[in-house]
């Protein structure tokens, strides 16, 4: 069996396989091969879809051949086919969704700290950030730098006082901005941040 | 002949296929989206959204190096909101609010007394200040759309126009504008906060036992509203009221007295551009001594500033996600008169 034919018999899978070459396919000396690649990915998808495989020694070759000539004949598709299609080559839905979750994940759609939109680069907004960083850097230049304070150097007394102060602020969020549970969050970060 | 050289390959041809397929399905409504809302349209949505959707899910949040992340329920039912909140690490608690009643039951862990802390402010003016015009202050830009827990959503960059403010971007899902994801940022891009759903489901369909105390513990419970009834009537929420015994001389344009909570000692207020929000707290430097100059967590700036009025230091503190500079100048422009020094040394 070679690499076209494995091609057609993964199109099958998906109903996509034109009907010359489930022809070229079903004409393939090798039929056990064919039946065994064929029951070997369909048993794999049932245990994906449904935790069993009913593909087991079961025989579709002469359907679909029955099915093919039906058609050619008298344009009207082959019960036996149309009732199995959607039942049985339904799982590339699921591993659609699969690969989305690969994709998802692999290309970071949703974990990506700091990532810039496709066109972001072009567009106004970074022109007037950039005007906003150089205020900034003027007004920065005009005034001494913020003096910091680091919280290890805090006593209890001090991180307990500053503690409530977030807290509050906290409160204020998600209350009074309205920003629910951004401010809650917010809150219990203060609380347990130390 | 060997058969499992034969899965390989074909599996890839599938997988292409799908991708494909995958590709243009996300390809697609994102050309025929360009067209429709814009940017303040799904801003609007924001403040109505986060509290009339009904929704559970799985949030996390971080800042500087620390992640939490809570489990979340929220009903919007005969215009109440209910909410129950459950840490998912660290120690157990939960928050649970109805209405205006908030009963907090966290872990003993903090050295801080909660009951001081729970909220006392009423929530109708914290709604008005919703309306303020975010677009004044930020250059809003929609910047597509993406797909965060299950929900697809668009994403609207808020840049700031000016250096007192951080930029934001915030992720809002398409049918309600719920916020399922934000990141506040620094001038230079830095993300400094990020907020996000790592599951949602947003449903009518919430049982009230998902909105019920189940943590055993100490329970702290406040009826939000008391502050306002304290000072008498609801023109005690008068900003020259709240601001009792001292004035700003200064603070970021944009920024408007947000909802009063009133803190033990009544000397706090909250202001917010709709947006982003700082609390300036003003009390008599009595008991502790804090050292001056700014603490960054994650967005939060901490500025701490000591004046002397007459023979009383006075200790001045903003939080709030604001940049350092800008808390700084705020801190420096507080001025306090005789009412605060008579006014704080009662007990």
């Amino acid at each position: 069996m070679d690499d076209r034919l494995r091609e057609t018999l993964s199109a099958m899978m998906d109903d996509e396989a034109d009907e010359l070459s489930v022809r070229r396919l079903l004409s393939h000396e090798g039929q056990d091969d064919v039946r065994a690649q064929w029951q070997r990915w369909q048993g794999i998808h049932d245990l994906m879809h449904r935790g069993h495989s009913p593909a087991e020694g079961v025989d579709v070759s002469v359907a679909v051949r029955e099915a093919l000539d039906g058609r050619i004949r008298s344009q009207v598709p082959a019960v036996s086919l149309s009732c199995e299609a959607p039942r049985r080559w339904q799982w590339p839905a699921v591993a659609m969704v699969a690969v989305a979750l690969l994709v998802g994940f692999g290309a970071g759609a949703g974990w990506d700290a700091g990532e810039v939109s496709p066109g972001a680069l072009a567009s106004a907004p970074v022109t007037e950030t950039s005007d906003a960083e150089s205020a900034g850097n003027v007004s920065a230049g005009e005034r001494a730098p913020v003096q910091e304070v680091a919280l290890q150097g805090l006593d209890e007394e001090q991180w307990e006082h500053m503690s409530r102060y977030l807290l509050e602020h906290a409160q204020h969020n998600s209350v009074g901005a309205g920003q629910g549970s951004v401010g809650y969050a917010r809150l219990v970060s203060a609380n347990g941040g130390y | 002949m060997n058969k499992a050289r034969y899965f390989g390959p074909s599996l890839t041809n599938l997988s292409l296929r799908w991708l494909l397929t995958l590709t243009l399905a996300m390809v697609l409504p994102a050309s025929a989206f360009a067209e429709e809302k814009s940017a303040a349209y799904w801003l609007e949505q924001l403040g109505p959204a986060l509290n009339m959707t009904s929704y559970r899910g799985v949030f996390v949040y971080a800042r500087g190096s620390s992640v939490h992340s809570m489990q979340i329920a929220h009903r919007f039912h005969n215009g109440i909101v209910e909410e129950r909140l459950v840490l998912q690490d660290g120690g157990s608690g939960e928050i649970v609010r109805r209405d205006m009643n908030v009963v907090c039951v966290l872990p003993e862990q903090g050295k801080v007394r909660l009951d001081q802390v729970i909220p006392s402010g009423p929530f109708a003016e914290a709604f008005a200040s919703q309306l303020i015009p975010v677009s004044r202050w930020y250059s809003a830009e929609l910047k597509g759309e993406d797909r965060i827990a299950g929900y697809d959503v668009i994403t609207v960059a808020l840049t700031a126009k000016d250096r007192h403010r951080y930029s934001h971007r915030l992720w809002l899902e398409k049918s309600t504008g719920l916020l399922v994801k934000s990141h506040v940022r620094a001038a230079g891009g830095e993300v400094l906060e990020h907020f996000q759903f790592t599951s949602l489901e947003i449903t009518d369909d919430i049982p009230d036992g998902e909105l019920e105390i189940r943590t055993e513990g100490r329970e702290v419970s406040r009826t939000l509203g008391d502050a306002g009834q304290r000072l008498g009537s609801q023109d005690g929420l008068s900003k020259a009221s709240r601001m009792h015994g001292w004035h700003l001389g200064w603070r970021p344009e944009g920024f408007e007295p947000a909802a009063a909570p009133m803190s033990g000692n009544g000397q706090t207020v909250a202001f917010s551009d709709g947006l982003a929000a700082f609390s300036v707290f003003v009390e008599s430097a009595g008991r502790v001594s804090m050292p001056t100059g700014a603490t960054r967590i994650g967005a939060t700036t901490i500025y701490m500033h000591q004046l002397q009025s007459g023979n009383q230091a006075v200790l001045v503190t903003v939080v709030g996600e604001i940049p350092p500079a800008a808390a700084r100048q705020v801190a420096e422009s507080v001025q306090v008169n005789e009412a605060f020094i008579s006014g704080a040394s009662e007990p």
